[in-house]
């Protein structure tokens, strides 16, 4: 079990006398989130006038916990740790577990991306730390990006006017995750169901995204939920 | 004028509605399903443009992608013009405003044509680079004149109305052309359940099947094709895509594809539909069933308007129910000619004579022109044709059995259409883009694609197969087999097609025709019409020493430009294996380029124009920023503040109150976009110690650390501070513009070199909204944010960082300095930047904090000598040479980047440009960045250049300008004294000094 460094209220990081602190850990989210704002909350969307079908919407799942857990697959505790904390395996390459709110998404052989709704965060994190053995790395991500849902019966085009992976069915089961680059950006895409594309969009990105794909569904006719 | 031409039935046409249009003017009628070119010639427009170098009068010669005259201006207003589209590819529209792009100023008078007329002598091949290559500097003032002359059409100066997209496709099988080649593919590789997507540059899918009368099963061509079409747009997998050119095959199979959604629609594109799209294929297998275009003869006057290409002709009158003329001669090497003659005749006008270069043919086209009673002459050629703005007579003679001289007695029948055909050249353009090169194949006398590295299949008319039953089972037979080859199939039962077979007698080669004057002297005859190429152009070529066709094509400009050598280039190459007295396959030929046919610009660009040209990058404060005046600096793509001007504020003004604010109160610098990285693992201090230069060992846990990162080179590539976050936790700062580039770095490094050092590295830029308040009274405003940091100068000094809470926020506070000031840089996660940033302005009002930007920053940063890299440095800099040895520990246990390379002979050489102050003689004076130092400013020019100002500023803090800059041997020339010469003629003397203006022992930022 590795040892973490807990914030001490008016303590000097690193001053912390009992064990050794081996990698800091603090929890971002303040008790008050009323005046929190996710990467999209001000984005001026444009939707179609109404009486138009619909063939896209867009769907932001706001303030969630994000963390990148970096690891060994080859370190069989680590991996029964990391299963046994988030109640889902880690997924292996271009797949995603979920668990009601939570899903793992796979990123690289080494690297995964957690997603868990924001008051589960920190405990999540913390008990990462606890049970996480050999190395690993874990990092806190969630002001830096955020999810955006696609969903309806062109969602589909939406993606092929903007990245160049095959999005067929038969590429792209439900499940599946990818991380390619998109207009000019890039974002991991994970098929969340049949018509539903869940998109991770970096935060300093998501501004030109968010214009990029309302613009791209404009024909299809456009909606915000 | 009425639509003389056209007949009163038949054809794909649809007389119950009729189009008006525009062209050069004046109005005509034409009906829905017509291109530009059917309706102008149904009108009995003759003319419609003037050629490139000769400006001869030119008329339409096909109906399709080689068209290389009735090259137009479309749009009918200023924002929507289009230039060099072909009439022959463009669908009528009601409303249609076109105009020769020829002709300048009209087609029907013109300048060009007097230098034109003296032509032959003035513009001989080469003619450009003889004439307009001296004195280069006129070239700009000739190229004005040559492009409006030749008619190069012209763009519009104005936005385009219309949008253009892109989309991305993948498949299993990519078929090019939906003739009857392409449709039995498409059909067979569908049945197997692959994917499949088809494209055809026409209007509507049937490619030869739209102008033939066979029958397949029993039924006219056209119900089949409607039957297959119906067929495929019921699978879901199949993708079809009309008014669709192939205009681009690159390697690995990726296919370019231009639609044209709206241009048969109207001027504008239909509101919520762009006007164009580019599809981008990635295929399995491509299917190329592009078939082949008819290749004309050449002889004299052969560009006479009225003279066409025979199955051009066809075309017009079996699609589009035009007849192009009156009374016809029709020329040619081979049957399929004859088809012409049948439809003209059928039309109930005259057909004067079909003129055969062959001895005898008794195939079945020609027994049935032979029995209608339409005059057959053998063994004979059209060798000139009389006529200046229309074919009056068709001269011909009799023909030696190798083509290569006339004989017998002239006779001349009069005619005013002229109709060639020397047979068919395989359309091998996309087969030559991934680099492969046709190979001439003496059976089907024409070029066909030759070995391929791409998973490519050919079927029909692409390998010299014109009988339709071939057509229809290797385009089937090809579908399959791309689909097996994609994992799909087999199937049971393959359809079979029933067609009776045509017999054709042997065709002859003939390019071309002699006339009863050698080459060099007798009357033009066009081999490239696009770009006035003669056969004489080609023979003077060679005879001036251009005997490699590639040599040929650029010295006399064949096959360039739109036109990429469709109609001309195989008959430029048999001419030119002629005057060598080579064969055709030692000659060779060149090979053609993407793209097929031009591409619109907006059709390139698609939706990265306007706001989405490229991506802009925001931090989480973007929105305070914007509503407090802030003007923006790009730097990468980040949008940061640059400065914050107050009503009636100079640049200068607001940077000195920016600058002042920070030296005597507060200010706030939004610094998000630094780049961050978490570094976790317990060999993450060793990595550390490995990428920079200087010693990590012991730093300490809430220690901060300046580091400078070097290349291989020992040329500093990046600086930062790292923070000691926990024993096994570092967080990693780098330069804004520099952030991918330096965590690419250490990936690089870790995976590559050492990949036995336990570290992890994630990039956390956009995670923390940094905020740095900086001036003597930042610790007393951030006193009033938080309670649980200790902030007292002895338990949290210069180079600290603590954890806490900073209004009401979980943060991370790093004690560290940019501007020599005392400052804090408070990180929160950007979810609570913003409300962060407001309690500090809010609370800071008492200190009348002031946010500043990326300028203001910068003078304050020079004022304390600390570089930008990039700015200050370029890559060829050594730590020694920016004076920050102290931050090299040569010492360390184990290497570290750049080491061994900053210990080179050269990067240790005396006289190294070195960074140093530099003080304007006159302290108002800034020194414009880019200034080169001499010595001397009297001495000739060239000059000998010292170095360059690198960051220059009027500081207001010292009430005088300040420069950094590199000087040789800088660091050892203390107090002398180099001129920078301006460009106006003045020269600005400064002398060398520290580059630390203020504060030189550091007691500000310690306090």
């Amino acid at each position: 079990m590795s040892e973490v460094l807990e914030p001490k209220k008016a303590s000097a990081a690193g001053t912390v006398a009992s064990a050794e602190p081996v990698y800091a850990l603090m929890d971002q989210r303040p008790a008050d989130m009323s005046n929190a704002e996710s990467p999209l909350s001000r984005f001026r969307w444009q939707v179609s006038s109404s009486g138009k079908n619909v063939g896209v919407v867009a769907r932001e799942l706001a303030l969630l916990g994000h963390f990148i857990l970096r690891g060994n697959v080859a370190n069989a505790d680590f991996v029964k740790g990391a299963a046994e904390v988030l109640g889902v395996e880690l997924p292996g390459t271009l797949k995603s577990n979920a668990k009601g709110n939570l899903v793992v998404r796979w990123l690289a052989p080494d690297e995964w991306l957690i997603t868990v709704p924001g008051e589960q965060a920190f405990a999540i994190e913390s008990n990462l730390r606890k049970r996480l053995t050999g190395h690993y790395s874990l990092v806190n991500v969630s002001g830096g990006q955020t999810l955006l849902v696609l969903s309806g019966a062109d969602a589909v085009n939406v993606l092929r006017k903007s990245c160049h992976y095959d999005v067929h069915d038969r590429n792209f089961p439900v499940g599946k995750v990818v991380g390619t680059t998109f207009a000019k950006a890039q974002c991991v895409i994970r098929r969340a169901g049949q018509q539903e594309w869940e998109l991770v969009i970096r935060r300093s990105f998501a501004d030109y995204l968010a214009a990029w794909i309302q613009d791209a569904a404009q024909e299809y006719g456009f909606a915000v939920k | 004028m009425s639509q003389t031409n056209r007949l009163s039935s038949g054809g794909l046409i649809d007389r119950r509605k009729p189009l008006s249009f525009q062209y050069n003017g004046k109005q005509y009628q034409g009906y829905e399903g017509d291109t530009l070119a059917s309706a102008l010639l149904a009108n009995g427009v003759d003319i419609i443009g003037r050629s490139f170098k000769y400006s001869r009068p030119r008329g339409i010669v096909a109906a399709g992608a080689e068209e290389p005259n009735a090259v137009m201006q479309i749009g009918a207003s200023e924002a929507t013009q289009i230039p060099n589209v072909r009439a022959t590819q463009q669908a009528l529209y009601e409303g249609l405003v076109s105009s020769a792009t020829n002709g300048w100023p009209n087609v029907d008078f013109d300048v060009m044509s007097y230098v034109g007329k003296i032509g032959g002598k003035m513009m001989p091949p080469g003619f450009y680079y003889k004439t307009f290559m001296w004195p280069q500097t006129m070239w700009p003032t000739y190229e004005k004149y040559i492009r409006k002359a030749a008619g190069l059409g012209r763009s519009s100066t104005m936005k385009d109305p219309d949008q253009y997209d892109t989309l991305n496709h993948h498949c299993d099988v990519m078929i090019v052309g939906a003739g009857p080649t392409g449709l039995a593919a498409a059909r067979a590789a569908a049945a197997t359940g692959a994917r499949v997507i088809i494209a055809d540059e026409q209007e509507m899918f049937g490619g030869s099947l739209l102008s033939s009368r066979e029958l397949i099963n029993g039924k006219p061509a056209i119900d089949w094709v409607r039957t297959v079409v119906d067929e495929l747009s019921a699978n879901p997998d199949v993708v079809m895509l009309p008014r669709s050119t192939v205009n681009g095959y690159h390697d690995h199979n990726f296919v370019t594809i231009h639609e044209r959604r709206a241009d048969h629609i109207g001027d504008r594109a239909p509101v919520g539909m762009t006007r164009q799209r580019m599809h981008r294929v990635r295929a399995h297998w491509v299917v190329l069933a592009t078939g082949a275009q008819e290749r004309p003869l050449v002889f004299a006057h052969n560009d006479v308007p009225g003279v066409m290409l025979a199955s051009a002709v066809t075309t017009y009158i079996e699609r589009f129910g035009v007849v192009p003329g009156n009374e016809l001669v029709l020329m040619t090497s081979n049957d399929d000619a004859y088809l012409t003659a049948l439809s003209w005749a059928s039309t109930g006008r005259k057909v004067v004579a079909v003129v055969d270069s062959r001895a005898k043919a008794d195939g079945d086209l020609v027994k049935q022109v032979i029995d209608k009673g339409i005059r057959v002459i053998f063994g004979s050629a059209v060798y000139d044709v009389d006529g200046g703005t229309r074919v009056k007579a068709a001269r011909i003679s009799g023909l030696t059995a190798d083509g290569k001289k006339l004989t017998g007695k002239s006779e001349t029948l009069s005619c005013d259409t002229i109709a060639s055909s020397g047979g068919w050249s395989p359309v091998v353009h996309l087969s030559c883009h991934t680099g492969s090169r046709p190979v001439w194949d003496d059976n089907i006398i024409g070029f066909v694609p030759g070995e391929t590295q791409q998973k490519q299949l050919i079927a029909g008319g692409i390998r010299g197969h014109y009988d339709l039953l071939d057509c229809l089972t290797e385009g089937m037979n090809c579908g399959y087999v791309a689909a097996e080859r994609s994992g799909y199939g087999p199937v049971g039962k393959r359809p079979e097609y029933k067609v009776a077979r045509i017999r054709r007698s042997p065709a002859m080669p003939l390019f071309l025709v002699p006339h009863l004057k050698p080459i060099s002297q007798a009357p033009k005859q066009f081999v490239d019409l696009q770009n006035d190429v003669t056969s004489a152009g080609i023979e003077l070529a060679t005879r001036e020493g251009f005997e490699s066709i590639e040599h040929v094509k650029r010295y006399t400009a064949m096959g360039f430009g739109t036109d990429q050598g469709k109609l001309g280039n195989i008959n430029g190459m048999a001419i030119t294996a002629q005057v060598l007295g080579k064969s055709i396959a030692e000659t060779g030929t060149t090979v053609f380029r993407p793209n097929y046919t031009p591409i619109t610009f907006g059709a390139i660009a698609g939706r990265n124009c306007g706001e989405l040209f490229d991506a802009k990058r925001y931090s989480a404060m973007q929105p305070w920023h914007e509503e407090n005046g802030a003007l923006f600096e790009d730097v990468g793509q980040w949008k940061r503040p640059w400065y914050f001007p107050k009503s009636g504020e100079t640049m200068q003004q607001s940077l000195n109150r920016e600058v002042l604010a920070v030296r005597n109160s507060v200010g706030i610098l939004d610094a998000s976009t630094l780049g961050k990285i978490d570094i976790q693992g317990k060999d993450a201090r060793e990595f550390l110690a490995r990428v920079y230069t200087n010693a990590w060992a012991k730093l300490g846990v809430g220690k901060c650390r300046y580091g400078l990162m070097c290349k291989e080179d020992g040329m500093v590539f990046d600086d930062g501070v790292t923070s000691c976050l926990a024993e096994n936790h570092f967080l990693m700062t780098t330069t804004t513009g520099g952030a991918a580039r330096v965590l690419e770095w250490l990936e690089l490094y870790h995976q590559t070199e050492w990949p036995e050092l336990e570290v992890y590295m994630t990039s956390v830029t956009d995670h923390w909204a940094t905020m740095t308040i900086s001036g003597p009274n930042s610790r007393k405003l951030l006193a009033q944010l938080t309670d649980d940091i200790d902030l007292d100068k002895d338990t949290f000094k210069f180079m600290d960082w603590r954890p806490g809470t900073v209004a009401g926020v979980p943060a991370r506070v790093f004690r560290i300095s940019f501007t020599g000031e005392l400052s804090y840089e408070i990180n929160v996660s950007a979810n609570h930047g913003l409300q962060v940033w407001k309690k500090l302005m809010e609370v800071g009002k008492q200190y009348d904090i002031t946010p500043y930007g990326t300028e203001t920053m910068h003078v304050l940063r020079a004022e304390k000598g600390f570089i930008i890299v990039g700015q200050d440095t370029d890559s060829t800099l050594t730590p020694y040479d920016l004076g920050m040895g102290w931050a090299v520990a040569p010492t360390k246990p184990f290497s570290f980047i750049g080491k061994r390379g900053m210990a080179r002979e050269d990067a240790v050489k005396p006289n190294r440009k070195q960074l140093v102050g530099l003080m304007a003689k006159k302290p108002d004076v800034v020194i414009p960045e880019g200034s080169q130092a001499v010595a001397n400013p009297n001495q000739p020019i060239p000059m000998t250049m010292l170095g360059h100002i690198t960051s220059s500023y009027y500081s207001a803090t010292l009430g005088r300008s300040i420069a950094m800059g590199l000087i040789r041997g800088g660091l050892d020339r203390m107090g002398e004294t180099v001129y920078y010469p301006q460009a106006d003629g003045s020269v600005i003397e400064a002398e060398i000094c520290s580059p630390v203006f203020y504060d030189p022992k550091g007691d500000r930022q310690n306090v």
